[in-house]
């Protein structure tokens, strides 16, 4: 069979006799340190932006660590083709059900299944929270305030940009100090320059993105050659994607790393502490022994896990008598405006979001809503703007042919916005099972009043920059969501969170939660920086923990 | 609207640094895979092959797109996206109840399969299939306009996209690696992009 | 710095065989010939490579190339063959200079208008300022050695033969192109140690030079100086070429990583100024003699 699913890498582990892929050489291997079935300290259940950096720091610490991915170990340079079909194989597209009054698009939108999780494929925007954001509750009365001091993340932000080698601007125009971004800026592409016209023209501050792709070559890693497929992943390596950064760290410190290995069940003893994890891997069913287990499979796959977790004593769920685990599923707005141009645009060329703006991240007055958002230039490969186009404007037949072939001229602008925790948001389980015998998860979301007013507001501000840089013919698109968070919501005490500001369980002192599940908020930016600086924190905070012997 | 692009085709770069093995090898097996199911059945392939020319016509002028043989494809395998609305059943599940469904409404509508009737009746059932209007016995328990936005218009879609013709047709730099773009801002290409033909 | 030393007496005595009568005036002119082919050079091929990126917009944008060819031309032969002061080499290099300065203005003027005119990324990117500066400097440098190659010729332009003059403009043109080199280096993080070296060694020698300029006493350590900042131009090239070929695709993808990549033609710019600055030294020493 072609494209669908069928490399016979989806089979076969990579990971294994000692070795691991280099996924920096082409047939390249790097030397693993295995564990068996032996007990471990950590077993980390995905390897995305929470689970690899907290695998590679956690085995700097001596501990012996294992981190499984339900996905795939890739060598980019060989693997990856320049086509949205064939690299469907970087997303999650194992069965899930959506519903509420708005379903959400996963999958390639936003869910992703490889050693690296999401990370092969984001958009690689990396921006700070706007530091008011971590206590919205106490400083802009809205949502709840996260149990870590902004303060406190600002060190480990910068932590995650040294690592990723973010290129940035050497001037960022909004919140308190930063230190420079380790690279220089990208050269701006179309797209980013009608953002940076129509944010002058409207008065307000733009910038470059802080952005993890390569603007100069590192080590093995090409420099960005924009060529426009990062969300369908980087065949050239530019982009810092966990593959290419935590996990060779994690393996050279002694991790070992398990790849296709789907964990479908923690394990518990009698006293309720968890004693490893069931796992899927190589069409058998395994067990691996642990004295901690982590989850680290995002939004979705973190609740459904402690879900399908439950027993005797915790038959809601395990770490869940809060009750609150899959609750308050938050997403991103992502709504569009998008117009033509006189001049051709080309927008498949080049990261996507190369200009953006945080004004109204930033600005609380003249709203009439909570939250914030930023806005960022966009460049939609074809057959994610056909679905746009069909989807949004309900064309299809020759229509739809018509308008594709308009697309060199096409310009548009994209919002992350803040979606407000909403306990009605959720992720269950649902009664069918996938093709491991698990059930699978059911994910209702509805937009509340508050995100409709935002995304309003966002897409006519959107539309009146693309206008005042000459677009004709502007449309919005008004359906699009993106990254996720919140269902094992952080907190300072049982009652009304699942974990503890260190990502560890109230309920199984040695379960522990690491990714953006554990986002009290969301926020006006997107997810993945401030996800890998809670991974470093937490693996720090398990040190400390460890040396005061309270682990 | 005529093709923009008349003298531009992305397979003409097969050889150059704009292609690497990897998507030489995919797009290979991709344009040369054939409408085949095991299972479909000839009636609703039929079906299936109408859809697709009136949903994902083919571009004037170029070698014709293969997007059934990927639909065909995508159903054999039974392959989602990774969500689906609760009450739409999997993908093959899906689209077998739905192409008996659509071939239903047009045996009732004009008394023919849905591959025999004329272009203009096939595209109005099309066009309330789309408006959910659609509510004949056969799709059971299936929502058409649910399965039209959320399965048919997404695979046929995804599909004919796939085909270098259609990326030719519309001007897109197609594959691009080891080699990118230099030149990124507005109005300037590299040589190795679609020159837009003025009308 | 030995080298360098060795490496600078070298350049100096390379015309010693062929001297004409007024030595020390016709040893530098000839010198100066060569730094200025080298620059020539270097404007001629980034030029031409940077007008095709700019997808030759303008028809202006093909003067650059025409007239660093033209310059190429005029001051190799004199470099190799010296023919002495004319008409035609006075043309081309006064043309070049004024083309230079109007390039620069338009550079200028062309940055300004992008969207977020005069900030980095536009200084990293787009029309680069230094380029045509250093068309200038080609076209004075032409003009020094054309003015020197016959003293008696009559007065235009006759202050630039003065070794004041001919050193303050290699020591201009020095630090101008470490500033390029700075902003460029810059732009690519510093991610190699070896690209602090233009950053760092062309400024102590432009320092000397301008000292030995002001003192009019030319010093061992400043023909040193001069002479490591010449080698540097060329190795800094082959450095070039190994960044090139550390972007994806390498050298199979010359036609994007060429471009793309840290430009090849830049770094012999500071070899042509750095002997322009040896020509200086040997009109102030022999000014002391004098």
């Amino acid at each position: 069979m072609i494209d669908q699913r069928h490399d016979t890498l989806d089979h076969t582990p990579r990971c294994g006799d000692g070795r691991a892929p280099d996924p920096l050489v082409p047939a390249g291997w790097l030397p693993m340190r295995e564990y068996g079935e032996d007990e471990v300290d950590f077993v980390i259940v995905g390897t995305g932006a929470g689970g690899a950096p907290l695998a590679a720091k956690l085995a700097e610490q001596g501990f012996s660590v294992i981190a499984m991915d339900a996905g795939a170990f890739f060598r980019p340079l060989e693997d990856f083709a320049s086509d949205e079909m064939h690299q469907r194989k970087l997303y999650w597209t194992d069965d899930r059900l959506v519903d509420g009054d708005n379903p959400l698009q996963l999958g390639a939108n936003n869910s992703g299944k490889a050693v690296g999780g999401s990370t092969i494929h984001f958009a690689m925007v990396s921006l700070r929270f706007r530091p008011e954001h971590f206590a919205s509750r106490s400083k802009l009365g809205y949502g709840v305030d996260w149990p870590i001091d902004w303060r406190e993340m600002w060190r480990y932000y910068e932590e995650v940009e040294r690592m990723l080698h973010i290129s940035g601007p050497v001037r960022y125009p909004w919140g308190p100090k930063r230190p420079r971004y380790p690279l220089r800026v990208h050269p701006m592409n179309a797209g980013a320059q009608y953002l940076a016209r129509g944010a002058k023209a409207l008065g307000i501050d733009w910038t470059e993105t802080p952005i993890a792709t390569l603007s100069t070559p590192i080590g093995k890693a090409h420099p960005c050659v924009y060529r426009g497929f990062c969300v369908t992943g980087c065949s050239t390596n530019a982009k810092q994607s966990a593959l290419v950064t935590w996990i060779p760290r994690a393996i050279r410190a002694g991790a070992e790393i398990r790849d296709l290995a789907m964990v479908g069940r923690i394990e518990t003893d009698a006293s309720g502490r968890a004693t490893g994890v069931h796992y899927h891997r190589a069409d058998a069913w395994h067990f691996q022994k642990a004295r901690h287990v982590v989850a680290a499979g995002y939004a979705i796959e973190t609740p459904r896990l402690l879900l399908n977790s439950a027993n005797a004593a915790q038959p809601d769920g395990l770490a869940n008598s809060s009750g609150l685990v899959g609750r308050n599923l938050m997403v991103q707005l992502n709504q569009a405006a998008w117009g033509e141009v006189d001049k051709e645009v080309r927008a498949y060329k080049g990261p996507p979001s190369l200009a953006i703006s945080e004004h109204w991240n930033y600005t609380d007055a003249g709203k009439d809503y909570l939250g914030g958002w930023t806005y960022m230039s966009q460049g939609p490969l074809p057959a994610q703007w056909a679905r746009t186009l069909a989807r949004t404007r309900g064309l299809w037949g020759q229509a739809l042919v018509d308008e594709m072939n308009r697309a060199n001229h096409t310009v548009g602008l994209k919002m992350v916005g803040e979606v407000l925790p909403n306990e009605a948001n959720r992720v269950t389980l649902a009664d069918e099972t996938d093709q491991y015998g698990l059930r699978i998860p059911r994910v209702t979301f509805s937009y509340s009043d508050n995100e409709k007013r935002m995304m309003r507001h966002a897409v006519a501000f959107m539309k009146q920059s693309l206008e005042a840089t000459g677009a004709r013919d502007t449309w919005d698109q008004m359906d699009d969501t993106c990254h996720l968070g919140g269902t094992a919501r952080m907190g300072r005490n049982a009652a009304t969170s699942v974990v503890d500001a260190d990502g560890r369980s109230w309920d199984v002192p040695n379960l522990w939660v690491c990714d953006g599940s554990v986002f009290p908020t969301v926020g006006g930016v997107n997810p993945s920086l401030t996800i890998q600086a809670l991974a470093c924190r937490t693996a720090d905070r398990i040190g400390a923990l460890a040396r005061r012997g309270e682990l | 609207m005529a093709d923009r692009y008349p003298d531009y085709d992305v397979l003409a770069k097969w050889d150059s640094p704009s292609f690497n093995d990897k998507t030489r090898e995919i797009l290979h097996a991709r344009m040369k895979l054939l409408p085949r199911s095991k299972h479909l059945g000839e009636a609703r392939v039929a079906t299936l092959a109408r859809l697709v020319q009136r949903v994902t016509p083919q571009p004037e002028g170029r070698a014709p797109a293969n997007t059934l043989a990927l639909v065909i494809a995508k159903i054999d395998a039974d392959a989602g996206d990774g969500f689906r609305p609760a009450g739409l059943p999997r993908v093959r599940a899906a689209w077998q109840c739905a192409l008996d469904a659509i071939n239903a409404e047009a045996r009732e509508g004009h008394g023919a399969a849905f591959a025999d009737i004329s272009d203009a009746q096939a595209d109005v059932l099309l066009k309330a299939l789309s408006e959910g209007q659609l509510h004949g016995a056969a799709w059971g328990n299936l929502d058409a306009r649910t399965f039209w936005s959320w399965r048919l218009i997404p695979d046929l879609v995804s599909a004919h996209w796939a085909h270098p013709s259609l990326w030719s047709a519309m001007g897109f730099g197609g594959p691009a690696s080891p080699r990118g773009y230099l030149r990124q801002q507005a109005g300037y290409r590299d040589p190795w992009e679609a020159e837009w033909e003025h009308a | 710095m030995s080298t360098g030393t060795a490496l600078a007496r070298g350049i100096a005595r390379l015309n010693d065989v062929a001297r004409a009568p007024r030595g020390a005036e016709r040893a530098a002119s000839r010198l100066l010939s060569a730094g200025a082919s080298v620059v020539a050079s270097s404007v001629l091929v980034d030029s031409a490579m940077e007008h095709y990126r700019g997808s030759f917009r303008d028809p202006a944008m093909v003067l650059p190339i025409a007239l660093s060819a033209g310059s190429l031309l005029l001051n190799g032969r004199e470099t190799l063959a010296p023919a002495g002061p004319s008409t035609l080499a006075r043309m081309v290099h006064v043309t070049a200079g004024a083309v230079g300065s109007a390039g620069l203005a338009f550079h200028a003027w062309n940055v300004g208008k992008q969207a977020g005119g005069f900030r980095l990324v536009n200084l990293f990117y787009r029309a680069p300022l230094g380029a045509p500066a250093t068309l200038l400097l080609t076209g004075l440098i032409g003009t020094m050695a054309e003015r020197l190659a016959d003293p008696a010729a009559p007065r235009f332009a006759a202050f630039l033969r003065a070794p004041r003059v001919v050193g303050t403009v290699a020591a201009m043109g020095l630090a101008g192109t470490v500033a390029e080199a700075g902003l460029l280096h810059f732009r690519g993080a510093y991610h190699d140690p070896a690209m602090w070296l233009p950053v760092s060694l062309p400024p102590l020698a432009t320092l000397s030079l301008l000292r030995d300029v002001l003192t009019l006493a030319p010093r061992r350590m400043t023909y040193g100086l001069l002479g490591a900042t010449a080698a540097m131009g060329v190795i800094g090239m082959a450095f070039h070429a190994y960044g090139v070929a550390r972007n994806m695709g390498g050298w199979r993808n010359w036609r994007q990583n060429l471009l793309a990549g840290p430009p090849l033609p830049a770094p012999p710019s500071f070899s042509g100024l750095a002997v322009a600055g040896i020509a200086a030294l040997r009109l102030l020493k022999d000014m002391r003699r004098g």
